[in-house]
């Protein structure tokens, strides 16, 4: 698989003990199948960290793999500074985490549940079941068995789960699966106030828009291998852009901006022209284009730069490395 | 080529702090599980309510149905309905009955145990926690035990009162009301003053004093034993032999006490009441019976990840390959039938009660020149047996605790 990079970025930095979660050359198979492949990851503390990869790209198999579900093949990784799986109890017992659908006893009670859960971490997990019912919001339904649960009050409780070993790191997988528009709205504040009390929150989604709006970095994962990292905001940065323009002469204006050195992608539309810049080109580019097109004589109405979404960069991303194979 | 960029701002936080205080004291990493561990989990198989009604239906309710009829029809016709206690209704409970469900329903709760974290979804919980995995494999041994063991103890003891409260005031042997606890001389004394009931009633076949035709006596109804006086008899080596026309009342006394020595040793052994030495000892055979079938079931669903088709093979092994291994000599496999928990149970069995899958007949059947020892089974020593059963809790214990630290979550 061949790939463009597209920031100039140093290499990754390694060796600290201050990121959330560090992965190093990891690598999982199953059979012939490479579903975690080489795979170099740096979650920094403190942060909203999202996953995110299209249907079976492997997230959830590096989530088994950090948790200890299931081994590793190859590579190293820690969770909390602390090397996992030598030192796997210290570890997990500040992490929480939902992987899959969040599955419970259905015969047992939401509150039952979390008793089990707590009586498998220290002594003051107990004590805090009910703060993490009343968290989550289904403090009312805690003594309800679970197989009355909705799919997204599963999720909640799921999510309670993880606050009873009072978690430094939290891992998600999929956590707005089957919640309503209000309750992926909660949830997103609930993860925001996480990240708010210094707890770092590693998130897998292919919500795109979830993500963008939940978190602060994302790494970007295809077939196995991570493929993108950094800051949502440094990421888009770097992006393709479009600026839309409404003119006295769109055809003419097209024409004019076919022939200049940007590598823009003009198409003329009833609503004027809505040029497309590559990545990485300056926003000096917008006021150059003005001023072609008034020298030119044109009439310039409005010119608006439209920022791609994560969910634009992502497709852009992935449909291009699909191409390149 | 994969290129990833600097994750760059924000900044990484602080280093990680020491592992806190809380954490360090619970010893999660230890293979033992804590109290709250077997606690919650003694609540999650207690709340199960079709597994717990179909313990308690099983080893409380069927034998406090049976009997409770037997004391109502009792109760309202003595004569036609014998007592609902005794000696013989404790050894048909408990053989016929709480020995062999007992073990099926101890493996189901077991099965239960080993395999229902994995199919609703609890293990990966439990495993994220970062608890050791052995500890919660081991916390399931005492939970599932404390609700198999007490039920099964209740289930008995309700048997055990019944027997010893409702047992009959007579000693009922062959047909015949005999005072219980006799010694030899005692029995023999009161063979010969029941002479006619013990030549009737009691059961011989050749010994000691007992070669020839047996006296002529009335048996009521107008039946007599024996052939009749001045009757010839061809005996087994094909002579004759004349039953002499008059027998003395010495010579039928001493007849009846033949009869009774023959019988000793089966009299000996028949109560009114279940001994308490008899029931201690049968309730610690059959908590372990129930025991092993807990252990088996719990490990053998850990291995396989699911509870069907490891209770549908222990019933196997209960219901069909126990019965026909501990009674069938096959020359070649006589090491591997010994080494079948079932056969080794039967080995160690309290030795005053008949044999299950005998028949409910008597102990010292005997399996005549077939290779079978005694009671009719296949022959084990106490040791043997003893190292058989120590090995399968060993063996399951050890398989499905590694089962569970190496299965994917």
């Amino acid at each position: 698989m061949s790939t463009t990079t597209l920031a100039n970025s140093p290499p990754v930095a390694s060796g600290g003990t201050s990121y959330a979660v560090e992965t190093h050359g990891l690598t999982k198979r199953f059979g012939e199948n490479i579903a975690v492949n080489d795979v170099e990851l740096l979650v920094p503390r403190g942060t909203a960290f999202g996953y995110l990869g299209p249907n079976g790209a492997g997230k959830t198999t590096l989530i088994r793999v950090l948790l200890g579900l299931t081994h590793a093949d190859s590579g190293t990784m820690s969770l909390l500074g602390h090397d996992v799986p030598r030192h796997r109890d210290v570890a997990l017992a500040r992490v929480g985490a939902i992987v899959d659908e969040p599955r419970f006893h259905g015969h047992l009670t939401g509150r039952q549940n979390l008793q089990i859960l707590a009586a498998a971490r220290e002594a003051a997990a107990k004590s805090r079941i009910e703060p993490a019912l009343e968290r989550v919001g289904i403090l009312h339904r805690a003594d309800d068995k679970v197989s009355t649960y909705s799919m997204g009050m599963r999720q909640r409780l799921g999510v309670a789960a993880c606050l009873l070993g009072d978690p430094q790191l939290l891992i998600l997988d999929e956590p707005m699966n089957g919640l309503d528009p209000a309750g992926m709205l909660e949830m997103r504040d609930m993860i925001k106030s996480l990240v708010a009390e210094g707890r770092s929150v590693m998130l897998s989604s292919h919500l795109l828009d979830e993500v963008e709006r939940t978190c602060d970095a994302v790494a970007i994962v295809d077939r196995g291998r991570v493929i993108r990292q950094g800051p949502i905001s440094q990421l888009l940065a770097g992006s393709s852009f479009e600026v839309q323009v409404e003119c006295s002469d769109p055809d003419r204006a097209g024409h004019l901006l076919d022939g200049t050195a940007f590598g823009a992608h003009v198409q003329v539309g009833p609503d004027g022209l809505a040029i497309s810049l590559p990545e990485k080109t300056q926003r000096d580019a917008i006021a150059e284009i003005n001023r072609l097109l008034v020298e030119g004589g044109i009439s310039v109405y409005r010119l608006q730069h439209i920022q791609a979404s994560l969910e634009q960069w992502f497709l852009s991303v992935t449909s291009r490395l699909g191409t390149s194979e | 080529m994969t290129t990833t960029s600097d994750i760059g701002a924000p900044a990484p936080g602080p280093a990680p702090e020491s592992v806190p205080a809380a954490t360090r004291g619970d010893h999660r990493g230890s293979w033992i599980p804590t109290w709250g561990m077997i606690t919650t989990r003694f609540m999650e198989l207690r709340r199960r309510r079709g597994l717990m009604i179909g313990l308690i239906a099983v080893n409380i309710g069927i034998p406090v149905i049976f009997l409770g009829v037997r004391l109502i029809s009792h109760a309202a016709d003595p004569k036609s309905y014998g007592p609902a206690g005794g000696y013989d209704i404790f050894t048909s409970l408990v053989l016929g009955f709480m020995y062999i469900l007992g073990f099926i329903v101890a493996a189901v709760v077991g099965c239960t145990a080993g395999s229902i974290d994995l199919t609703e979804g609890m293990f990966r919980h439990l495993v994220i926690t970062g608890r050791s995995r052995l500890a919660l494999y081991f916390a399931r041994i005492p939970a599932g035990l404390a609700i198999v063991i007490a039920i099964v103890a209740v289930g008995y003891t309700i048997v055990c009162v019944v027997c010893v409260f409702a047992a009959p005031t007579q000693l009922n042997y062959d047909g015949v009301s005999v005072p219980q606890g006799l010694s030899r001389p005692a029995l023999d004394s009161w063979a010969a003053s029941h002479a006619d009931e013990v030549i009737c009633d009691f059961s011989f076949n050749g010994g000691p004093g007992l070669n020839g035709p047996p006296p002529s006596v009335p048996c009521g109804n107008g039946q007599t034993s024996g052939p009749p006086p001045g009757a010839t008899i061809t005996t087994k080596g094909g002579g004759t032999i004349t039953v002499p026309a008059h027998v003395s009342q010495a010579q039928v006394r001493a007849f009846a006490i033949a009869v009774a020595n023959h019988d000793y040793a089966d009299y000996s052994v028949r109560f009114l009441v279940p001994p308490m030495s008899v029931m201690v000892d049968v309730g610690l055979w059959i908590a372990l019976e129930a025991t092993i079938g807990f252990i088996v079931g719990l490990g053998l669903a850990s291995l396989m990840g699911q509870r069907t088709v490891p209770i549908i093979l222990l019933v196997v092994l209960e219901l069909i390959l126990t019965p026909i291994f501990s009674r069938a000599v096959i020359s070649h496999l006589v090491n591997l039938e010994r080494g079948l928990v079932g056969v080794a149970m039967l080995h160690i069995e309290p030795g005053s009660l008949p044999t299950p899958f005998s028949g409910g007949g008597p102990v010292g059947g005997g399996g005549g020149g077939s290779g079978l020892g005694r009671s009719g089974l296949i022959p084990e020593s106490t040791l043997t047996a003893s190292l058989v059963i120590v090995g399968w809790i060993l063996f399951w214990t050890a398989l499905g605790a590694w089962r569970m630290r190496t299965r994917d979550a």
